[in-house]
Protein backbone atom coordinates (compact mmCIF):
# COMPACT_ATOMS: atom_id res chain seq x y z
CA UNK A 1 0.00 0.00 0.00
CA UNK A 2 1.34 3.25 -0.93
CA UNK A 3 2.58 5.64 1.65
CA UNK A 4 -0.06 8.24 2.36
CA UNK A 5 1.24 11.69 5.01
CA UNK A 6 -1.28 12.00 7.84
CA UNK A 7 -0.51 15.55 7.94
CA UNK A 8 -2.36 17.13 11.07
CA UNK A 9 -5.29 15.24 13.51
CA UNK A 10 -8.47 16.57 13.74
CA UNK A 11 -12.04 16.12 12.34
CA UNK A 12 -13.22 20.26 12.72
CA UNK A 13 -13.11 22.45 9.74
CA UNK A 14 -9.87 24.14 10.74
CA UNK A 15 -7.80 21.04 11.36
CA UNK A 16 -9.02 19.78 7.90
CA UNK A 17 -8.05 23.46 6.71
CA UNK A 18 -4.53 22.90 8.42
CA UNK A 19 -4.25 19.83 6.22
CA UNK A 20 -5.38 21.34 2.62
CA UNK A 21 -2.34 23.63 3.57
CA UNK A 22 0.15 21.26 4.46
CA UNK A 23 -0.77 18.77 1.68
CA UNK A 24 -1.13 21.59 -0.73
CA UNK A 25 -4.35 20.73 -2.16
CA UNK A 26 -5.60 24.26 -2.13
CA UNK A 27 -8.35 25.85 -3.96
CA UNK A 28 -7.46 28.49 -6.72
CA UNK A 29 -9.31 30.90 -6.22
CA UNK A 30 -7.77 34.09 -8.68
CA UNK A 31 -5.27 35.02 -10.98
CA UNK A 32 -2.24 36.80 -10.64
CA UNK A 33 -0.13 37.46 -13.81
CA UNK A 34 3.43 37.04 -13.59
CA UNK A 35 4.33 40.84 -14.36
CA UNK A 36 2.05 42.16 -11.69
CA UNK A 37 3.53 39.81 -9.16
CA UNK A 38 7.01 40.77 -9.49
CA UNK A 39 5.65 44.45 -9.27
CA UNK A 40 4.49 43.52 -6.16
CA UNK A 41 7.45 42.15 -4.75
CA UNK A 42 9.79 44.73 -6.33
CA UNK A 43 12.49 42.60 -5.88
CA UNK A 44 13.53 43.59 -9.91
CA UNK A 45 11.51 45.43 -12.44
CA UNK A 46 8.93 43.31 -14.54
CA UNK A 47 9.90 41.52 -17.30
CA UNK A 48 13.96 41.93 -16.76
CA UNK A 49 16.36 39.19 -16.41
CA UNK A 50 17.14 37.88 -13.08
CA UNK A 51 20.24 39.00 -11.66
CA UNK A 52 22.24 36.27 -10.53
CA UNK A 53 24.92 35.78 -8.04
CA UNK A 54 27.14 33.15 -9.66
CA UNK A 55 27.22 31.60 -12.97
CA UNK A 56 24.68 28.23 -13.34
CA UNK A 57 25.85 25.29 -12.31
CA UNK A 58 26.08 23.73 -15.73
CA UNK A 59 28.86 26.37 -16.14
CA UNK A 60 30.63 25.99 -12.83
CA UNK A 61 31.42 22.33 -13.30
CA UNK A 62 30.71 21.11 -9.42
CA UNK A 63 32.72 18.78 -8.03
CA UNK A 64 32.64 14.84 -8.20
CA UNK A 65 29.80 14.73 -4.83
CA UNK A 66 27.29 11.86 -4.30
CA UNK A 67 24.75 14.06 -2.70
CA UNK A 68 25.21 16.46 -5.81
CA UNK A 69 24.33 13.69 -8.11
CA UNK A 70 21.12 12.52 -5.79
CA UNK A 71 19.42 16.22 -5.45
CA UNK A 72 18.48 18.01 -8.82
CA UNK A 73 19.14 21.68 -8.05
CA UNK A 74 16.05 23.96 -7.98
CA UNK A 75 15.59 25.92 -11.49
CA UNK A 76 17.05 29.26 -9.36
CA UNK A 77 19.50 27.48 -8.07
CA UNK A 78 20.87 26.18 -11.68
CA UNK A 79 20.78 29.41 -13.19
CA UNK A 80 22.54 31.07 -9.69
CA UNK A 81 19.92 33.55 -8.90
CA UNK A 82 19.61 35.96 -5.93
CA UNK A 83 18.60 35.10 -2.57
CA UNK A 84 15.39 37.21 -2.48
CA UNK A 85 12.31 36.97 -0.07
CA UNK A 86 8.67 37.79 0.46
CA UNK A 87 6.49 37.96 3.23
CA UNK A 88 2.66 37.75 4.29
CA UNK A 89 1.30 39.51 7.66
CA UNK A 90 -2.44 37.81 7.90
CA UNK A 91 -5.27 38.74 10.44
CA UNK A 92 -6.04 37.17 13.46
CA UNK A 93 -9.38 37.80 12.81
CA UNK A 94 -9.77 34.78 10.67
CA UNK A 95 -7.04 35.20 8.16
CA UNK A 96 -7.14 32.04 6.22
CA UNK A 97 -3.35 31.30 6.81
CA UNK A 98 -1.16 31.83 9.94
CA UNK A 99 2.80 32.06 10.16
CA UNK A 100 3.31 28.37 10.49
CA UNK A 101 0.56 27.47 8.17
CA UNK A 102 2.76 29.19 5.41
CA UNK A 103 6.24 28.11 6.91
CA UNK A 104 4.81 23.95 6.58
CA UNK A 105 2.78 24.89 2.88
CA UNK A 106 6.78 26.58 1.96
CA UNK A 107 8.74 23.76 3.73
CA UNK A 108 6.47 20.73 2.66
CA UNK A 109 6.05 21.72 -1.11
CA UNK A 110 8.78 23.48 -2.28
CA UNK A 111 12.46 23.04 -2.11
CA UNK A 112 15.07 25.61 -1.28
CA UNK A 113 13.28 27.50 1.24
CA UNK A 114 14.60 29.08 4.04
CA UNK A 115 11.08 29.87 6.35
CA UNK A 116 11.51 32.50 9.00
CA UNK A 117 8.17 32.37 11.16
CA UNK A 118 6.97 35.14 13.79
CA UNK A 119 4.09 35.77 15.85
CA UNK A 120 2.55 38.06 13.42
CA UNK A 121 4.68 37.63 9.55
CA UNK A 122 6.04 34.66 7.73
CA UNK A 123 8.90 35.42 5.73
CA UNK A 124 10.66 33.53 2.80
CA UNK A 125 13.77 33.28 1.68
CA UNK A 126 14.40 31.84 -1.92
CA UNK A 127 16.68 31.78 -5.23
CA UNK A 128 14.51 34.34 -6.72
CA UNK A 129 12.45 32.39 -9.50
CA UNK A 130 11.62 29.97 -6.65
CA UNK A 131 10.51 32.43 -4.24
CA UNK A 132 8.11 33.94 -7.56
CA UNK A 133 6.65 30.42 -8.12
CA UNK A 134 5.74 29.68 -4.25
CA UNK A 135 4.55 33.37 -3.83
CA UNK A 136 2.01 32.96 -7.01
CA UNK A 137 1.22 29.64 -5.04
CA UNK A 138 0.06 31.24 -2.38
CA UNK A 139 -0.78 34.53 -3.14
CA UNK A 140 -3.71 32.62 -5.81
CA UNK A 141 -4.83 30.18 -3.78
CA UNK A 142 -7.45 30.03 -0.26
CA UNK A 143 -4.20 30.45 1.57
CA UNK A 144 -4.37 34.00 0.91
CA UNK A 145 -7.74 36.27 1.90
CA UNK A 146 -6.34 39.49 0.65
CA UNK A 147 -8.95 41.46 2.97
CA UNK A 148 -7.19 39.72 5.50
CA UNK A 149 -3.52 39.44 4.47
CA UNK A 150 -1.05 41.42 2.77
CA UNK A 151 2.71 41.02 1.07
CA UNK A 152 4.02 43.19 3.82
CA UNK A 153 8.18 43.28 3.40
CA UNK A 154 8.34 46.00 6.45
CA UNK A 155 5.85 47.63 8.49
CA UNK A 156 3.77 44.06 8.87
CA UNK A 157 1.61 46.23 11.61
CA UNK A 158 -1.80 44.99 11.36
CA UNK A 159 -2.25 41.42 12.23
CA UNK A 160 -3.40 41.65 15.58
CA UNK A 161 -4.98 44.87 15.20
CA UNK A 162 -9.36 44.88 15.07
CA UNK A 163 -10.58 44.49 11.14
CA UNK A 164 -11.09 48.37 9.59
CA UNK A 165 -14.93 49.29 8.77
CA UNK A 166 -14.74 47.63 5.53
CA UNK A 167 -13.29 44.47 7.24
CA UNK A 168 -9.75 44.65 5.41
CA UNK A 169 -6.58 44.37 7.17
CA UNK A 170 -5.69 47.62 8.75
CA UNK A 171 -2.28 48.50 6.39
CA UNK A 172 0.10 51.71 7.81
CA UNK A 173 1.64 52.08 4.50
CA UNK A 174 -1.80 51.18 2.31
CA UNK A 175 0.00 49.42 -0.05
CA UNK A 176 -3.74 47.62 -1.18
CA UNK A 177 -7.05 48.59 -0.02
CA UNK A 178 -10.46 47.65 -1.01
CA UNK A 179 -11.83 49.67 -4.14
CA UNK A 180 -15.43 48.68 -6.04
CA UNK A 181 -15.76 45.94 -4.34
CA UNK A 182 -11.87 44.47 -5.15
CA UNK A 183 -8.61 44.54 -3.36
CA UNK A 184 -6.45 46.48 -5.27
CA UNK A 185 -2.73 47.41 -4.81
CA UNK A 186 -1.00 50.03 -6.46
CA UNK A 187 2.71 49.43 -4.09
CA UNK A 188 5.13 46.77 -4.10
CA UNK A 189 5.70 45.03 -0.73
CA UNK A 190 7.63 47.77 1.29
CA UNK A 191 5.37 50.71 0.54
CA UNK A 192 7.08 51.81 -2.67
CA UNK A 193 4.52 53.33 -5.22
CA UNK A 194 4.41 51.17 -8.69
CA UNK A 195 3.17 52.52 -12.22
CA UNK A 196 0.40 49.71 -12.35
CA UNK A 197 -2.45 49.10 -10.12
CA UNK A 198 -3.05 45.28 -9.07
CA UNK A 199 -6.22 43.84 -8.68
CA UNK A 200 -6.03 41.26 -6.40
CA UNK A 201 -9.43 40.04 -6.62
CA UNK A 202 -12.89 40.23 -4.31
CA UNK A 203 -12.04 39.46 -0.44
CA UNK A 204 -13.92 36.46 1.20
CA UNK A 205 -17.18 37.49 2.88
CA UNK A 206 -17.37 36.71 7.01
CA UNK A 207 -18.49 33.49 6.44
CA UNK A 208 -16.09 32.71 4.35
CA UNK A 209 -13.35 33.34 6.08
CA UNK A 210 -14.70 31.51 9.13
CA UNK A 211 -14.87 28.66 6.57
CA UNK A 212 -11.81 28.73 5.81
CA UNK A 213 -9.38 29.81 8.42
CA UNK A 214 -6.56 27.64 9.81
CA UNK A 215 -7.15 29.29 13.45
CA UNK A 216 -8.70 28.34 16.43
CA UNK A 217 -10.93 30.87 17.87
CA UNK A 218 -13.30 30.91 20.73
CA UNK A 219 -15.95 32.59 18.79
CA UNK A 220 -15.58 30.19 15.45
CA UNK A 221 -14.41 26.55 16.30
CA UNK A 222 -12.74 26.74 19.45
CA UNK A 223 -8.90 24.74 19.67
CA UNK A 224 -11.11 22.70 22.95
CA UNK A 225 -13.77 21.37 20.34
CA UNK A 226 -11.00 19.24 18.69
CA UNK A 227 -10.68 16.68 20.87
CA UNK A 228 -8.55 14.15 18.76
CA UNK A 229 -6.15 17.65 18.39
CA UNK A 230 -6.23 18.28 21.98
CA UNK A 231 -4.83 14.69 22.86
CA UNK A 232 -2.29 15.19 19.86
CA UNK A 233 -0.93 18.58 21.40
CA UNK A 234 -0.36 17.03 24.76
CA UNK A 235 0.98 13.85 23.90
CA UNK A 236 3.81 15.77 21.68
CA UNK A 237 4.20 18.06 24.52
CA UNK A 238 4.34 14.36 26.99
CA UNK A 239 7.01 13.31 24.58
CA UNK A 240 9.31 16.20 24.13
CA UNK A 241 8.94 17.14 28.20
CA UNK A 242 9.99 13.63 28.70
CA UNK A 243 12.83 13.78 26.04
CA UNK A 244 14.30 16.93 27.78
CA UNK A 245 15.39 14.44 30.36
CA UNK A 246 17.11 12.17 27.71
CA UNK A 247 16.12 9.12 28.95
CA UNK A 248 18.32 6.20 28.67
CA UNK A 249 16.86 2.50 27.57
CA UNK B 1 -6.21 80.03 25.82
CA UNK B 2 -7.91 81.05 28.94
CA UNK B 3 -6.82 80.23 32.39
CA UNK B 4 -8.84 77.71 33.98
CA UNK B 5 -9.48 76.62 37.41
CA UNK B 6 -9.17 73.04 38.03
CA UNK B 7 -11.99 70.76 36.80
CA UNK B 8 -14.65 71.45 39.61
CA UNK B 9 -16.90 68.49 41.01
CA UNK B 10 -16.37 64.71 40.44
CA UNK B 11 -15.38 64.07 36.92
CA UNK B 12 -15.17 60.82 35.23
CA UNK B 13 -13.33 58.70 32.78
CA UNK B 14 -14.98 56.87 29.83
CA UNK B 15 -13.20 54.90 27.04
CA UNK B 16 -15.44 54.43 24.27
CA UNK B 17 -13.55 51.31 21.79
CA UNK B 18 -15.55 50.17 18.87
CA UNK B 19 -15.01 46.91 17.36
CA UNK B 20 -13.65 48.19 14.27
CA UNK B 21 -11.20 50.92 13.16
CA UNK B 22 -13.08 53.56 12.17
CA UNK B 23 -12.52 55.37 8.78
CA UNK B 24 -12.80 59.43 9.34
CA UNK B 25 -16.30 60.07 8.23
CA UNK B 26 -17.47 57.57 11.21
CA UNK B 27 -14.85 59.15 13.48
CA UNK B 28 -16.23 62.88 12.35
CA UNK B 29 -19.88 61.59 13.39
CA UNK B 30 -18.80 60.21 16.38
CA UNK B 31 -16.77 63.39 17.40
CA UNK B 32 -19.50 65.21 16.70
CA UNK B 33 -22.16 63.53 18.82
CA UNK B 34 -19.72 63.45 21.86
CA UNK B 35 -19.11 67.09 21.73
CA UNK B 36 -23.00 67.38 21.64
CA UNK B 37 -23.64 65.65 25.01
CA UNK B 38 -23.65 68.04 27.76
CA UNK B 39 -21.00 67.64 30.47
CA UNK B 40 -18.16 67.10 28.47
CA UNK B 41 -14.97 68.32 29.54
CA UNK B 42 -12.33 67.20 27.35
CA UNK B 43 -11.97 63.99 24.75
CA UNK B 44 -8.86 62.12 23.79
CA UNK B 45 -8.71 60.38 20.07
CA UNK B 46 -6.07 56.97 20.00
CA UNK B 47 -5.13 55.25 17.19
CA UNK B 48 -3.14 53.36 14.45
CA UNK B 49 -0.48 55.85 13.11
CA UNK B 50 -0.77 57.21 9.63
CA UNK B 51 3.02 57.72 8.75
CA UNK B 52 3.15 60.73 6.35
CA UNK B 53 5.91 58.98 5.48
CA UNK B 54 7.63 55.04 4.93
CA UNK B 55 9.90 54.72 8.26
CA UNK B 56 11.41 51.72 7.87
CA UNK B 57 12.80 49.48 5.29
CA UNK B 58 14.35 49.86 1.50
CA UNK B 59 11.13 52.22 0.80
CA UNK B 60 12.39 54.68 3.62
CA UNK B 61 11.31 58.08 2.52
CA UNK B 62 8.54 56.94 0.31
CA UNK B 63 5.09 59.09 0.35
CA UNK B 64 2.44 57.08 2.28
CA UNK B 65 -0.70 59.06 1.12
CA UNK B 66 -3.11 57.28 3.17
CA UNK B 67 -6.72 58.01 2.43
CA UNK B 68 -7.64 57.94 5.47
CA UNK B 69 -5.31 61.24 6.73
CA UNK B 70 -8.42 63.58 6.43
CA UNK B 71 -9.22 66.40 7.55
CA UNK B 72 -12.40 66.38 9.65
CA UNK B 73 -14.40 68.77 11.29
CA UNK B 74 -15.38 68.41 14.89
CA UNK B 75 -17.82 71.52 16.28
CA UNK B 76 -16.28 75.12 15.13
CA UNK B 77 -12.83 73.26 14.15
CA UNK B 78 -11.13 71.72 11.84
CA UNK B 79 -8.20 69.19 11.89
CA UNK B 80 -6.05 66.32 10.08
CA UNK B 81 -6.20 62.98 11.43
CA UNK B 82 -2.99 61.44 12.00
CA UNK B 83 -4.43 58.14 13.46
CA UNK B 84 -7.10 55.73 11.95
CA UNK B 85 -9.34 56.15 15.48
CA UNK B 86 -9.18 53.21 17.38
CA UNK B 87 -10.53 54.61 20.42
CA UNK B 88 -11.66 57.83 22.34
CA UNK B 89 -11.68 58.87 25.87
CA UNK B 90 -13.91 60.61 26.96
CA UNK B 91 -14.04 62.74 30.04
CA UNK B 92 -17.41 64.69 31.56
CA UNK B 93 -18.54 66.37 34.16
CA UNK B 94 -20.05 63.34 36.15
CA UNK B 95 -22.05 60.36 36.41
CA UNK B 96 -25.25 62.21 34.81
CA UNK B 97 -23.76 62.61 31.43
CA UNK B 98 -22.76 58.64 31.22
CA UNK B 99 -26.06 57.81 30.09
CA UNK B 100 -26.57 60.24 27.10
CA UNK B 101 -22.92 59.22 25.97
CA UNK B 102 -23.86 55.77 25.66
CA UNK B 103 -27.27 57.11 23.26
CA UNK B 104 -24.19 59.31 21.41
CA UNK B 105 -22.26 56.55 20.69
CA UNK B 106 -25.03 54.53 19.28
CA UNK B 107 -26.04 57.06 16.89
CA UNK B 108 -22.74 57.40 15.46
CA UNK B 109 -21.20 54.07 15.41
CA UNK B 110 -22.76 50.91 13.39
CA UNK B 111 -21.28 48.54 15.04
CA UNK B 112 -21.04 47.03 18.76
CA UNK B 113 -18.73 49.22 21.09
CA UNK B 114 -17.11 48.50 24.42
CA UNK B 115 -17.58 51.51 26.56
CA UNK B 116 -15.65 51.34 29.86
CA UNK B 117 -15.65 53.56 33.04
CA UNK B 118 -11.93 54.20 34.59
CA UNK B 119 -9.33 56.35 35.12
CA UNK B 120 -7.53 56.75 31.18
CA UNK B 121 -6.18 60.50 31.58
CA UNK B 122 -4.00 61.73 34.30
CA UNK B 123 -5.24 64.42 36.27
CA UNK B 124 -1.88 65.53 38.72
CA UNK B 125 0.65 66.62 37.04
CA UNK B 126 3.58 64.48 37.57
CA UNK B 127 7.60 64.95 37.19
CA UNK B 128 7.94 65.43 33.46
CA UNK B 129 5.35 67.42 33.60
CA UNK B 130 7.01 70.00 36.03
CA UNK B 131 10.09 69.30 34.28
CA UNK B 132 8.09 71.30 31.27
CA UNK B 133 6.15 73.68 32.97
CA UNK B 134 7.76 74.71 36.06
CA UNK B 135 6.69 75.88 39.17
CA UNK B 136 3.83 79.34 39.07
CA UNK B 137 6.67 81.01 40.80
CA UNK B 138 9.04 80.94 43.64
CA UNK B 139 5.85 81.17 46.37
CA UNK B 140 3.33 79.13 44.50
CA UNK B 141 4.47 75.41 43.75
CA UNK B 142 1.68 74.35 41.65
CA UNK B 143 2.14 73.65 38.33
CA UNK B 144 2.97 76.82 35.49
CA UNK B 145 0.37 75.66 33.14
CA UNK B 146 -2.48 78.39 32.13
CA UNK B 147 -4.82 75.14 31.71
CA UNK B 148 -4.77 72.07 34.14
CA UNK B 149 -6.98 70.45 31.34
CA UNK B 150 -4.33 69.83 28.92
CA UNK B 151 -2.62 67.66 31.56
CA UNK B 152 -2.14 64.02 29.98
CA UNK B 153 -3.83 64.89 26.63
CA UNK B 154 -0.46 65.05 24.92
CA UNK B 155 3.03 64.33 25.68
CA UNK B 156 4.78 67.35 27.50
CA UNK B 157 7.58 67.09 24.88
CA UNK B 158 4.98 67.39 22.01
CA UNK B 159 3.85 70.25 20.38
CA UNK B 160 0.66 71.45 21.13
CA UNK B 161 -0.49 73.01 18.25
CA UNK B 162 -0.17 70.29 15.77
CA UNK B 163 -1.76 67.89 18.77
CA UNK B 164 -4.54 69.81 20.82
CA UNK B 165 -7.85 71.51 19.69
CA UNK B 166 -9.57 73.94 21.63
CA UNK B 167 -13.32 72.50 20.06
CA UNK B 168 -16.00 74.97 22.06
CA UNK B 169 -15.63 78.47 23.52
CA UNK B 170 -13.64 79.40 26.71
CA UNK B 171 -16.71 78.13 28.90
CA UNK B 172 -16.30 74.12 28.15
Amino acid sequence: MAYKPQYYPGNTSVAKNRRKHMSDDVEKMRDISDEDLTALLGHRAPGADYPSTHPPLSEIGEPACPVREVVAPTPGAAAGDRIRYSQFADSMYNGPATPYWRSYHAAINFRGVDPGTLSGRQVNEMRERDMEEYTKRQAETEITDWGLSGLRGCTVHGHSLRLQEDGTMFDMLDRRRLEGGVIVSDKDQVGVPIDRKVNLGKPMSEAEAAKRTTIYRVDNVSFRSDKEVVEHVQKVWELRTKYGFVPKA
Amino acid sequence: MVRAAPIPGKPIQIKVFPSRLLQPETAEKLLNEIDQVKGVIRMLVGGKNLPRKVTCGPGTGSDVNHPNREVIHVGDIAFELHVMVGEVIVEVEDESSKEELIRACERALPFPFEFKQGFFIKTKATLVDYGKYGFKSKDDESINLEDERMLGLIDPHANPESNLCIVAGEGK
